[in-house]
């Protein structure tokens, strides 16, 4: 399945962008100073692609990945400057979810800009698509887009898992959320019926159902009702588990995180992520945590359903071998910015950043010889009121002065690939650095 | 057979039979308490019968995945949690370590007055006084958790230095001076003696417990998944600290990691285990070119790799692995095993296994009565549940090595009578040149 998801670049999709980032800057302050989390960082995701976002802890990677849901702890964190904007799709009218040619078997569709009619304004970027933006949201319009349009897989799934809820009533919680009016529905219930006890089947499922609800709910004609509201949610609940091949739904929807596996629980996350259906996927090392053996199937689930559904995808990893195996593109990032984009097989086959020749070269394998891994030497700076040169210095072997003296920006060295280093483009004054001249 | 012996001599390599620590039938089971009272109710077999040698100077890789009693078994043999049975010899000359062998494979009751002698003066659980001491000093661990293994209130010259004081090698300037040099073995220095570990980033606390480690002139350091917390640029600048001070000091490590690719590049020898026992043992060369046990190539089909080709697959293992406390006979991996055969050694678990996964069957279970780990009757609370899994375990469904292991099936009202072909565990048998697998399977037989 892993092979299958690599889609050709250059297909229709590929134009079409499920979100942007735009010059994200994120701050932290902290006693010594202002620490440069992320630093102008700007890319795209394209509609139903795979993003990579590698780099070593500490280089803003999930910070970038956490923005997007405005996770962030803040303070102690600043959104100093940038937008990220999302363009949400809609279920599909023609299918109510289920997939059908129209959508091309996603059950979802593209929304067009309600000003400009899709035709391109200032307010949608020239997209055509209803864009929102995500950093500057209300409150109750982020929770509207949390678990619905945007999901998210965390690395630890032992610490994401509320230990004490069972795994049905967690992933209750996402329907009750999102699909009121699903659960509504299942209950024989109209939106414009007045009829006796309709706020409390409506706060019942949207969970807000308080101790005089639960009162009207006993009472016979309205208990009919909550028991097909409830039988209902079961069955979406063990639906949304059985998409991701865990055996035996119904036993596992009523056990609690702690008595289930490490891979097991992390379908029961990747189920919650993808249990409505979301436009874009936000896994943040969703296999680290695990056995190679089960890594391998968490993958093949997550390519799976990826393919199926044509989610996007922003996989945040630091392996890369990983990266390369089910990704269309990779960011490679250090110390807050992105120093390396392209397509995988561009980057992996001809990396043209000084930082990821050196990461690939790190990577233990039969045919170096032992004591004689490429490692790069030093560690990562700390980003604290970070000087106006290139990130990498003191650490990258072909450093001249000019990388001391300006900041490379991002600039396309083939097609879909872009580099920022002075190697690929000239710098503005002092010494140019080439692979050619080594610095020791 | 008696494989361990297989293991002392290696006519080509450098001090071959030069074994600075041998493991010998190591079991650790830990006991599961329940009740009131707490009574035992069963052991989980972390670690179940596993033998070895480490020779001067190697590496010896142990991989396998969590919970295969991988880091416990590193615990026995540095000495932090005594071994339920079997031993952990150090310093043992070879003919002593043949003896021992040649004891345990006969299986006297008693021991000889010779063998008690080797093991009072060799065994570290069974070491006293000086004895002790000069194990303890000799083998050193690394951790993988260094902000867990590093005491947070003490200055890197207390962690690094403790050591030299509790041996008496230092004191006062000297000891300043012995720690200076220490971290400049592992690229520290002088300005970092006075900082606490927060003070430090991963790779440099990894630095600092290798530096403790090494402050006794050790022989063997026992390095529990080193680098698994570390990103790669860090990984590689510590792998090759690890391969250059083995090269300076002769260090013997015991690697322990998840990790083929960085066993592949570190070790000389490596041990696959799966469910406390091994796998799969050989030169690592020989394993990584030739691997004989599914388990072992089960791994390496999940791992992925940088040199690979475009589009190769990643093959997944299906299934858990079973629960320790009750681990499958024959063949351990018999239950996920993707060539088992008859003989690798189904039971009624698997049976049992399978009511669990399937929905409404395990309810209507209401008895087992065993005759043996192969032969039981399961009685059922309706007729109808006992024709279901008469019927699923005659399916295509159930796989075929299971069906043709089964010599009786039959139903009598609610209960179902299952017998299957009883079979021996699985020992590790002989494939060529120091390399030993447990699995019925020999390519070179066929």
């Amino acid at each position: 399945m892993l092979d299958m998801i690599k889609r050709k670049s250059g297909t229709a999709n590929s134009s079409a962008t499920i979100a942007s980032v735009k010059d994200l800057t994120v701050h932290f302050q902290s006693k010594k100073g202002k620490v440069h989390a992320v630093d102008r960082v700007s890319f795209e995701i394209y509609d139903g692609e795979t993003l990579g976002l590698v780099g070593e802890t500490g280089c803003g990677k999930s910070v970038t990945g956490r923005s997007f849901l405005q996770l962030l702890p803040i303070p102690p964190g600043i959104l100093a400057q940038g937008t990220v904007n999302f363009h949400p799709h809609a279920r599909c009218a023609s299918c109510t979810g289920e997939g059908c040619a129209e959508c091309e078997h996603t059950g979802r569709c593209p929304v067009p800009c309600p000003s400009c009619e899709g035709s391109g304004c200032s307010r949608c970027d020239d997209s055509g698509a209803e864009t929102v933006e995500l950093l500057r949201l209300p409150d109750r319009d982020i929770r509207e887009i949390r678990g619905d349009r945007i999901a998210m897989i965390f690395q630890d799934p032992g610490k994401a898992l509320n230990p004490t809820l069972t795994i049905g009533d967690q992933i209750s919680e996402v329907f009750f959320q999102h699909r009121t009016d699903d659960l509504l529905e299942a209950s024989g219930f109209d939106a414009a019926d007045r009829e006796f006890g309709a706020g409390a089947l409506k706060r019942l499922a949207s969970q807000r159902n308080g101790g005089i609800d639960n009162l009207l709910l006993s009472i016979p004609p309205l208990r009919g009702r909550r028991d097909r509201i409830l039988k209902a949610l079961s069955e979406m609940v063990a639906e949304a588990l059985a998409q991701t091949h865990i055996p035996n739904p119904q036993q596992v929807m009523d056990r609690y995180p702690h008595e289930l596996s490490g891979g097991m629980r992390q379908r029961v996350m990747i189920a919650q992520a993808l249990a409505c259906n979301p436009d874009l996927l936000i896994a943040d090392e969703p296999t680290t945590a695990l056995d190679v053996t089960v890594q391998a199937r968490i993958l093949d689930l997550i390519s799976d359903l990826q393919q199926r559904r044509q989610t996007s995808v922003l996989y945040i990893s630091h392996d890369l071998s990983l990266v390369r195996r089910i990704c269309d593109r990779v960011a490679v990032m250090y110390a807050g910015r992105i120093v390396e984009i392209g397509r995988t097989d561009q980057v992996f086959k001809n990396p043209c950043h000084p930082y990821t020749r050196g990461l690939l070269q790190a990577v233990p394998t039969a045919a170096r010889k032992r004591g004689e891994l490429m490692a790069i030497k030093g560690t990562v700076p700390e980003l604290v009121d970070p000087a106006p040169s290139c990130r990498f210095i003191g650490r990258c072997q072909y450093e001249q002065s000019a990388c001391r003296m300006q900041d490379p920006a991002l600039h396309p060295v083939a097609d879909e690939h872009s580099v920022s280093c002075f190697i690929h483009h000239p710098a503005p004054a002092g010494d140019a650095p080439g692979f050619d001249k080594r610095t020791s | 057979m008696n494989v361990q012996a297989d293991f002392g001599t290696d006519p080509s390599g450098k001090g071959a039979d030069d074994i600075v620590l041998a493991v010998r039938n190591l079991k650790k089971h830990f006991p599961i308490r329940d009740g009131v009272f707490q009574r035992v109710v069963g052991h989980v077999k972390a670690v179940d019968g596993v033998s070895f040698n480490i020779r001067r100077g190697e590496t010896v890789g142990l991989v396998g995945e969590s919970g295969c009693g991988k880091s416990t078994l590193g615990r026995c043999v540095s000495g932090l949690s005594d071994p339920t049975s079997g031993g952990v010899y150090f310093g043992i000359s070879a003919d002593d370590c043949a003896r021992v062998d040649d004891h345990q494979s006969t299986g006297a009751a008693l021991p000889s007055s010779e063998i008690a002698d080797i093991e009072a003066r060799h065994r570290i659980d069974l070491l006293q006084g000086d004895a002790q001491r000069r194990f303890r000093r000799n083998c050193q661990m690394v951790f993988q958790d260094s902000f867990a293994s590093l005491n947070p209130r003490h200055l890197v010259v207390d962690i690094v230095g403790r050591p030299l004081r509790v041996y008496k090698e230092a004191s006062g300037a000297e000891l300043t001076e012995r720690v200076v040099s220490l971290l400049e073995m592992v690229g520290l220095g002088r300005h970092h003696l006075y900082r606490y570990p927060h003070q430090f980033s991963g790779g440099q606390r990894q630095r600092i417990s290798i530096a403790r480690a090494l402050a006794l002139d050790p022989e063997l350091i026992v390095l529990d998944e080193p680098t698994s917390a570390l990103d790669v640029s860090v990984q590689a600048q510590i792998l090759n600290l690890l391969n250059d001070l083995q090269r300076d000091n002769n260090l013997a490590y015991l690697f322990i990691t998840h990790d083929l690719a960085v066993v592949q590049h570190m070790a000389d020898r490596l041990v696959a285990m799966y469910l406390g026992r091994v796998s799969e043992t050989g030169e690592t060369k020989t394993v990584f070119d030739d691997p004989q046990h599914p388990y072992t190539l089960a791994l390496m089909a999940a791992k992925p790799d940088l040199t690979d080709e475009d589009g190769a697959k990643l093959q997944a293992l299906e299934g858990n692995i079973p629960d320790p406390a009750r681990p499958p006979q024959g063949c351990r991996f018999h239950t996920r095993c993707p060539v088992a055969t008859p003989i690798c050694g189904w039971e009624i678990d698997d049976v049992v296994r399978w009511l669990e996964e399937s929905p409404g069957m395990f309810d209507t279970l209401a008895g087992v009565e065993r005759m043996s780990a192969f032969d039981a009757s399961l009685r059922f609370s309706d007729t109808g549940s006992a024709e279901r899994l008469a019927g699923a375990l005659r399916s295509p469904a159930m796989p075929a090595a299971m069906q043709r292991a089964m010599e009786e099936l039959s139903i009598d009202g609610a209960s179902v009578r299952i017998r299957f072909q009883a079979v021996d565990e699985v020992q590790l048998t002989d494939r060529g040149f120091d390399h030993n697998v447990a699995c019925v399977l020999d390519p070179s037989k066929d």
